[in-house]
């Protein structure tokens, strides 16, 4: 039965272990990220212009074009060689080599060429009755009179975004991986305390437990260190998730303290008492409050 | 996102967005979300028959109630370098008499232009105003966003974008 019990545990702890090395190598392979600023010979931004990278390894080509404020913003790219080409209407091209490396930001900012002499086009003729026109009479977003920082690109501030959505993502898939040694260690809890259980019993659901913790640690240490965006007030069940986490944060810290204790005295001979009988209780609340986190970003109630 | 258009009869006359509310729809298995802004801003000129529109609205101005689902919507529609939804449009003047509308729109977004035509709208005119609404049938691919998931499951590509607008010429 001993021997049972530890091959268990070791299992457990081969699959976690194996877990735990898959998320930061995950993180290590992370794509890379292309932006910059295109603007014409006068040092002016340049809208609209059109950006196409195309791996020189795949062949695969990937579009985009700079917003009102000449920014521009390639991300998932995947790292390698890469030719880079700018343009816009009324100048000319740039094209440019590029190696990217995985979780990096490349900026390459482009001055384009001086316009270019446009031939005067027939009208078209196969617009549809209402299509959008460039007509000269057509107002633009200047018109519309929002102030400056509403309208032009922060690239600062993407990249905190990405970083954030990033770190994010891998503590909501530690979260998951977390519920599953958490529910075991529960469930082991029924043949670890009572007054007949065995050593394999206590053994088993202390690994458990160990693991929980861990893996809760490593879940934790991405959202706590996630970045913030200033200025962003929490509403809404996000408030709640974050509430759980003073109830289930320090209940993980005190629940493996008090399950020492408690394992001690069992190991002793002796009944658990004094301080190490709240084990059970405190291991029940922590693990509520981290199941209703859970809950509250997952269903909507 | 989205754009409507008054029934223009200004000869070289102009148009301007009163009040507008325009709502996402995003559909996820485990539950539904929408997000409304009521930030928009346009402006409609018209000159020789033809009426050009634009409306702008930022991508941050859209709550979806929850501060960490729009943070997530920011970074997934590249709010931050794109700050702008931005939809032009064009119609004739002579279209002013229905109660619906048909409109090509172009949609700049997340870095991308998207054109959807012929999107109908119906029209209402009272004293002066003309209020607007429809849906534009959006997807999030239209724009190459990559669909958000929550719990290994993404959300649906189809995020329809309710549009009601009311407008009055200056």
């Amino acid at each position: 039965m001993k021997t049972r019990a530890a091959q268990f545990v070791s299992g457990i702890g081969i699959v976690m272990l194996l877990l735990l090395i898959s998320v930061p190598s995950q993180a290590q392979i992370a794509d890379a990220t292309l932006s910059g600023t295109v603007t014409d010979p006068s040092g002016a931004i340049v809208p609209n212009a059109k950006i196409s990278v195309r791996n020189l390894n795949t062949g695969q080509s990937t579009d985009t074009q700079t917003n009102s404020a000449g920014l521009y913003n390639l991300r998932n790219l995947t790292p390698g060689d890469y030719e880079v080409s700018i343009s816009a209407d009324g100048f000319g091209t740039k094209v440019a080599k590029v190696a990217l490396s995985g979780g990096a930001t490349l900026t390459i900012d482009a001055a384009l060429a001086a316009p270019q002499a446009q031939p005067q086009l027939p009208p078209a003729t196969d617009n549809l009755p209402n299509a959008p026109s460039s007509s000269k009479t057509e107002p633009s977003l200047e018109d519309l009179g929002f102030p400056a920082d509403q309208t032009q690109a922060n690239a600062r501030e993407q990249a905190l975004l990405d970083k954030r959505t990033h770190m994010l993502k891998i503590h909501q898939r530690m979260g998951l991986i977390t519920t599953v040694p958490l529910i075991a260690t529960v469930a082991t809890s029924l043949n670890a305390g009572g007054k007949n259980t065995s050593t394999a019993s206590r053994d088993l659901h202390t690994a458990l437990g160990a693991v929980t913790g861990d893996l809760y640690f490593i879940t934790a240490y991405y959202a706590i260190r996630a970045p913030r965006v200033p200025g962003t007030e929490t509403r809404g069940p996000i408030r709640f998730h974050k509430a759980m986490a003073w109830i289930h944060g320090p209940g993980m810290i005190l629940t493996p303290i008090l399950g020492a204790i408690a394992f001690d005295q069992k190991s002793k001979g002796e009944k658990v008492h004094g301080i190490a009988s709240a084990h059970g209780p405190v291991a029940i609340v922590t693990a509520g409050a981290f199941g209703a986190a859970l809950l509250s970003v997952s269903v909507k109630f | 996102m989205l754009l409507a258009l008054p029934t223009l009869a200004l000869a070289d006359g102009q148009w301007v967005l009163e009040q507008c509310t325009l709502t996402y729809h995003v559909s996820h298995p485990l539950h539904q979300t929408e997000g409304v802004s009521h930030a928009a801003r346009g402006k409609g000129t018209c000159h020789a028959g033809q009426c050009d529109f634009l409306i702008a609205v930022p991508v941050k101005s859209f709550d979806s109630g929850d501060s960490n689902r729009d943070l997530h919507t920011l970074q997934v529609t590249h709010g931050a370098a794109f700050p702008m939804v931005i939809v032009r449009t064009r119609l004739p003047e002579s279209s002013a008499t229905s109660a619906t509308l048909n409109v090509d729109l172009e949609i700049q977004f997340a870095g991308q232009t998207a054109q959807y035509k012929q999107v109908p709208f119906k029209l209402e005119t009272h004293g002066g105003e003309t209020h607007i609404t429809g849906t534009i049938p959006a997807t999030l691919s239209d724009f190459k966003i990559d669909p958000p998931s929550l719990l290994t499951m993404p959300v649906k590509n189809e995020i329809p974008v309710r549009v009601e607008m009311t407008w009055h010429p200056q």
